[in-house]
């Protein structure tokens, strides 16, 4: 009974768990993925957002009007107003009843306004869809004038609950 | 790797001599390589993994007046006002602007200054913050965050009783902004 010594190379694991885990964290990822929206590819600016403590609250995601006002990256000192609407329907009949946007603002989702376009922009809003919400989405390093001017707008057209979108602050330092 | 499930087909019994007495493996399922499909796993969840932002941001509820012809009647003595200057230095006064001396306050007493107010007269006092137009959005935010902070604390020093918040944001005073002017 001389059996032949298979000759080993390396050495066998057993890749079972690993593997699992690795589907487990793939899956997690992909259901957590939220890719950037229509509204975030067309900017080309960066808010910088001012961080608040952090809690629970989040963005609601329907019936959403956000107003940025961002500061242009590449022309220090430009600042505007920006709208965008989450609600694609909502989006067309308000775009399509304001005037002073061009024919080429009104396919787009985010658009660069004035004052008196947002002011319309937000009455019409407010009539196309009463359940509409309001972010100020504002970069902190702009003067609250922009802020005092807005809000001013949307307290005209009684739109006098909003939200100020903030970023969280890492830990519990207080900031000088 | 010898592909899958096969035990059929002619078996070479006779040449094996001796060995063709051993037992028949019985072969349950069958074989599949699984490398690629780990490869690809891996890859995309390193895709996801780096592309993945954990930073949502989150809201700060705000509600403004709305614009009433009516002026709304309040006890100047109720009234805590939070003044930001241009320069984004933080000051606050109780009362009576004439009466009471603005404070220059630094982000972290303010939050302590906040809570003693309001301890004095719960429930009534209105807290009121005024920002320059000059200042800037993320101080606002920051004041705003610390009543937030501040109120969290009222919450828990008043045990249970019911807490009502009066906050508004206001204009500035032309007044107000000459009295914090040189401090």
């Amino acid at each position: 009974m001389s059996k032949i010594k298979m000759k080993r190379t390396g050495f066998v694991l057993d890749m079972t768990p690993l593997v699992d885990i690795a589907f487990l964290l793939l899956t997690f990822f992909m259901f957590t993925a939220k890719f950037k929206s229509e509204a975030e590819s067309e900017k080309k600016f960066q808010i910088k957002r001012p961080k608040a403590a952090a809690d629970t609250s989040k963005l609601p995601d329907k019936d959403l009007a956000i107003i940025q006002i961002a500061i242009d990256s590449a022309n220090i000192g430009d600042t505007s107003y920006y709208f965008s609407m989450t609600n694609t329907e909502d989006r067309k009949a308000v775009y399509s009843k304001v005037e002073g946007l061009t024919a080429e603002q009104r396919e787009k989702n985010l658009v660069k306004v004035s004052l008196n376009v947002l002011d319309a922009l937000i009455l019409q809003s407010r009539l196309q869809n009463l359940k509409t919400k309001y972010a100020i989405d504002a970069d902190k390093r702009i003067r609250y004038s922009w802020i005092n001017n807005l809000t001013n707008v949307m307290r005209k057209n009684k739109a006098n609950v909003f939200n100020y979108v903030t970023d969280k602050r890492q830990g519990n330092r207080e900031q000088q | 790797m010898g592909g899958g499930g096969g035990s059929l087909g002619p078996q070479p019994k006779a040449k094996r001599g001796k060995n063709s007495k051993r037992k028949k493996k019985k072969r349950v399922g069958f074989v599949l390589d699984m490398t690629p499909l780990v490869d690809i796993a891996f890859l995309l969840l390193t895709f996801f993994m780096f592309t993945t932002t954990m930073v949502t941001p989150q809201i700060m509820e705000m509600s403004v007046p709305p614009e009433v012809e009516s002026q709304v009647e309040v006890k100047q003595s109720e009234l805590f006002t939070i003044l930001i200057r241009e320069d984004d230095s933080v000051f606050y006064y109780q009362g009576i602007l004439e009466q009471a001396q603005a404070q220059p306050v630094t982000m972290k007493a303010l939050r302590s200054v906040c809570v003693e107010e309001n301890m004095k007269q719960v429930n009534r006092l209105i807290t009121a913050l005024k920002a320059d137009t000059s200042s800037s959005y993320g101080r606002l935010v920051q004041v705003l965050d610390v009543l937030n902070q501040a109120e969290a604390d009222i919450v828990k020093k008043m045990e249970g009783q019911k807490r009502e918040r009066k906050f508004t944001l206001a204009p500035v005073d032309p007044k107000e902004l000459e009295a914090i002017k040189d401090l």
